[in-house]
């Protein structure tokens, strides 16, 4: 089986997602280590999406493997993709607008901070407000209060205590869909330090993008997908990192349907199905 | 009580982050329940001076039992607003419920029996919404406004428009309709609901769970917390407290009216809302639904009191339900709600 001495923390081969006539995924593999930061770029409708949703366990692939620390996995759901150390960061949407801090860190894993009066299981709450800012402290992020509300935060501190709570709860692999987009450059900038402080702290972290740039200088993988096919698979360590210019032409490469530049095609890794699909995308 | 703290710390949120170091009276005022306790403080004042009689031990226990058997229902209706959902059609459960209770009576079925049908009647049809709402894409207000017509028309097919008249033994009489040092024992069932249910929603994970729901579905979906499963759970919650009401109401008057719970489902909403809810869900407070309860409760018995044709009731309750969303818009400020 692939991946069993590879050192991998997740490797997904030949992974296939069709949603009736529609093809959203077809033949996707790469991998990545503990502690690598792989950026998956591609244009809208590129299916980063339903990529996410597999590996997050909102779909299961119609054909493909995906191999987690060795071993071949079914991920059925949210909570297995959770309890296995999979956390997605969705863009906007990975914190609860109308919760203080302490309550979204803990949102889902009140486990965690529970406490027992006459046999009935309760919130502890002062613990929970302890241990929220010790898990923001780790990355170090500042805010004024965890009883503040997330409504009043800046987008770069949004992302901020989501990945910090990805950390805090030691994921694995930690996924963020778009953290850069909606902020300035300064909080952009932050927001890509937490991300290598994360990757330092071993856990794996794949970003997806669809902004070469932001994600150039960190990023020790980089995944190129159009049309539900992987077109480019770049590591800094083995054949290194094409520049930005080169690979923002991987990505407009779609608009050209079945032209494939050939500067790049000995680049390719993983590039294994060149056929671009016409089935409606 | 800490829960009180408690509340005042998660009211404070919002305040805490923008005016770090204000005063406590500050942080009062911008109290997600502040609005409705000042609206209930309001309420009790002008009645107090304008109303003959309402200063009286026997006035206040008549709204206060107007605010228990209406808080019954607001509390857990309240609960399901948080999640993100509505329930029209908590009027026609309680319409529905005392009417099995009332002809399981006249069937001569067991008391406890009769009582028990009326509840599982209720959680049936609580189950009915919550499963359609959180398994279909059908919008909440769509589904229960269905349920609402349709259980009504049950009502009216089945009695024709008639009462149906029971009598209920002592035990039954002392459970639901007694009296506790001169007040409606339905307010010690509206107190000991409030509280627990306060307890639940700021001191448990399943609380935590409810305001995620309502606040952001995708990311509560995303981080494995069954929100299906906490949607359904709360429909049928609200669906038996609005049987607790039929029962409470059946025993108190004697008899099943048809009409029985007509507009409960508005007025809970609008005591919600007027306790600070928010429409979209994500927040909102057991004791500013309390407040509501009790504003609405003085409201009515204070217009009786002034010798006010009832029909103005109705007006003044839009009237104040519009003041109060202005008002919370105001105090929390534009940001807040988004």
């Amino acid at each position: 089986m692939t991946g069993t001495d590879s050192g991998l923390l997740l490797e997904a081969v030949d992974v296939h997602k069709r949603f009736g006539t529609v093809t959203a995924l077809s033949g996707v593999s790469f991998g990545i280590g503990p502690g690598e930061v792989l950026a998956l770029l591609g244009d809208n409708g590129a299916g980063k999406s339903t990529l996410i949703k597999v590996l997050s366990g909102v779909h299961v692939p119609d054909d493909g493997t995906l191999v987690w620390e060795g071993a071949p996995i079914t991920i059925g759901s949210p909570r297995a993709a959770l309890d296995l150390g999979i956390s997605v960061v969705y863009q906007d949407l990975a914190l609860v607008d109308t919760l203080s801090i302490y309550r979204n860190v803990f949102l889902g894993r009140e486990d965690a901070v529970r406490t027992r009066r006459a046999g009935v299981p309760l919130l502890d709450v002062r613990r929970a407000r302890q241990e929220a800012i010790r898990c923001l402290a780790a990355l170090g992020v500042n805010v004024a209060s965890v009883d503040t509300k997330v409504r009043d935060l800046s987008g770069g501190e949004r992302q901020a205590i989501a990945i910090a709570r990805a950390v805090y709860f030691e994921s694995k692999l930690l996924i963020l869909d778009e953290p850069t987009s909606a902020l300035s450059l300064k909080e952009s900038r932050r927001v890509l330090e937490y991300v290598t402080s994360a990757s330092k702290a071993g856990v794996a972290v794949i970003l997806i993008t669809h902004n070469v740039h932001s994600i150039h200088a960190i990023a020790d993988k980089i995944v190129v997908l159009t049309r539900g096919t992987v077109v480019g698979s770049f590591a800094r360590e083995s054949g290194g990192i094409p520049d930005v210019g080169e690979i923002s032409q991987l990505i407009d490469e779609e608009l050209v349907p079945t032209t494939t530049p050939s500067g790049v095609s000995d680049a390719r890794i993983g590039g294994r199905n060149e056929k671009t699909n016409h089935s409606g995308r | 009580m800490s829960i009180l703290t408690d509340t005042a710390r998660e009211d404070r949120g919002t305040a805490s982050a923008r005016h770090t170091g204000s005063g406590a009276l500050k942080a009062l005022v911008r109290a997600e329940s502040f609005g409705a306790g000042a609206a209930t403080v309001i309420a009790f004042v002008v009645f107090s001076v304008w109303a003959p009689h309402f200063l009286t031990a026997a006035s206040l226990a008549s709204s206060v039992q107007v605010a228990a058997e209406l808080g019954i229902v607001a509390v857990a209706v309240t609960l399901l607003m948080i999640a993100g959902e509505y329930d029209l059609s908590v009027g026609s459960i309680l319409g529905l419920a005392a009417l099995i209770a009332a002809e399981a009576l006249q069937a001569h079925w067991p008391e406890p029996l009769a009582l028990l049908a009326a509840f599982a009647a209720a959680a049936v049809v609580g189950l009915l919404n919550g499963v359609l709402v959180a398994f279909t894409r059908a919008p909440s207000l769509i589904v229960t406004l269905a349920a609402m017509f349709v259980w009504q028309g049950v009502v009216y097919v089945v009695t024709q428009g008639f009462a149906v008249s029971v009598t209920v033994s002592g035990v039954s009489h002392g459970l639901f309709a007694g009296t506790v040092g001169g007040f409606a024992v339905s307010t010690i069932w509206w107190v000991a609901l409030t509280s627990v249910l306060a307890v639940v929603l700021l001191r448990t994970g399943l609380g935590n769970h409810i305001f995620a729901t309502g606040g952001n579905l995708t990311a509560t979906r995303s981080l494995g917390v069954p929100v299906r499963r906490i949607k359904v759970g709360l429909f049928v919650l609200t669906a038996l407290t609005a049987a607790l009401v039929g029962i409470i109401q059946l025993v108190r008057f004697g008899s099943a009216d048809p009409t029985l719970g007509q507009n409960v489902e508005l007025t809970a909403i609008a005591a919600a809302v007027i306790g600070g809810t928010r429409l979209q869900g994500g927040s909102g407070t057991v004791l500013g639904t309390a407040f509501g309860c009790l504003t609405l409760g003085f409201i009515e018995v204070g217009l009786q009191l002034a010798s006010v044709p009832t029909y103005f009731y109705q007006g003044l309750v839009g009237l104040i339900l519009l003041a109060a969303v202005l008002v919370n818009l105001y105090l929390r400020g534009g940001k807040a709600e988004r």
